[in-house]
């Protein structure tokens, strides 16, 4: 029965035509509700706490708070809404800043009516959604993203070179046990690595140490 | 193979959506018109004021309801003149509003067309 209701979403966007579009879009298909509509960013976080919508449709370009603003701020609220980021146009380095917000996809208005629904239905099974296509591996895709947006000249955080080395194996996805096996070590010395690894670069957890790493270029130039 | 200025793909798309609703679809492409011509005027006030901020807001919020209802000749217009607007060229931008007045008249003709005069929205 639980598997059979259907998705509710809430439309952020300033512009009513584009509200009314998506909407009827989303009406057509009984797998979704539209639960609210919101006009501008305050508006949105306001109606995501009343309605708990399970997605959000995120336009960035919206007057009083900008997308990207409500975005931030969602994240320090507690809520299981997956956000997809809508826009006109964005660039590669606004991408990986709403990835690192909390934002599960990014759908581009000239693409809306067409790939919507796969969209949110990507979304809603915890994959995420970029370039209008779902992604697999987030990690290689903001792996990929970092290198077209910047050059990668190497810092190091005071991290040692196996340290680093353990970085590069957290970005691509590899366990404690693959990092052990691969360095010849202890799973219990690979998550010492890893406390001290957090602790210098005040980071909480694998996710946030990947994205600090691309972010950061961290990484080995050919990794 | 006469090209159209409202995207097949997304007017069709559109159109089953609202199969039940055949005038809300009307409906809906009236607003989009009426919403474009006064965003049109707003757009000639604000680069008549030399207004640059304001001409890019304008010019992003038609651009933006016209990329999700699949009229890209005029998104694509109102992104050159988001462009111009932001390095200040309002003789470019003037030139550039001569077109896209011409280019909404002619995506008023192809949906009244498809749709009937209803979606020809009142004269302001």
């Amino acid at each position: 029965m639980a598997s059979s209701s259907p998705i509710r979403l809430l439309i952020a966007d300033d512009h009513p035509v584009v509200r009314v579009g998506l909407r009827n879009m989303l009406l057509s298909d009984d797998q979704f509700q539209v639960v609210a509509e919101a006009r501008d960013g305050a508006e949105a976080l306001v109606l995501v706490k009343k309605w708990q919508p399970e997605v959000l449709l995120l336009d960035l370009a919206m007057p009083n708070m900008p997308g990207m603003e409500a975005l931030r701020e969602l994240t320090s609220h507690e809520t299981q809404t997956r956000t997809i980021v809508l826009t006109a146009k964005i660039e590669k380095q606004q991408i990986l800043e709403a990835l690192q917000l909390g934002a599960r996809g990014v759908l581009l208005k000239d693409a809306a009516v067409e790939h919507l629904a796969a969209c949110i239905r990507a979304v809603m099974q915890g994959q995420y959604w970029l370039d209008g296509r779902p992604v697999q591996n987030l990690v290689q895709v903001l792996r990929e993203l970092t290198a077209q947006t910047a050059p990668p000249p190497r810092k190091t955080y005071g991290l040692t070179s196996r340290e680093l080395e353990v970085v590069t194996l957290i970005t691509e996805g590899c366990t404690n046990k693959d990092i052990a096996t691969q360095f010849g070590i202890s799973e219990e010395t690979v998550k010492r690595h890893l406390t001290n690894i957090f602790n210098k670069l005040g980071v909480g957890n694998r996710l946030e140490l990947a994205l600090f790493a691309l972010n950061h270029h961290l990484l080995p130039a050919t990794a | 193979m006469r090209q159209t200025l409202v995207a097949a793909e997304v007017y069709d798309r559109l159109q089953r959506a609202m199969a039940s609703d055949p005038e809300g679809f009307c409906d809906l492409y009236r607003d989009y018109l009426s919403d474009a011509r006064l965003t049109l005027s707003q757009l000639y006030l604000a680069c008549h004021g030399r207004n640059s901020d304001e001409l890019r807001a304008k010019a992003h919020y038609l651009k933006s309801s016209s990329l999700v209802l699949g009229v890209s000749a005029i998104a694509d217009l109102c992104a050159d003149i988001e462009d111009c607007s932001a390095e200040i060229e309002f003789a470019a931008v003037s030139k550039k509003l001569g077109k896209l007045t011409q280019l909404l008249n002619r995506v008023q003709s192809e949906l009244e067309q498809k749709l009937g005069p209803r979606v020809v929205p009142a004269a302001a």
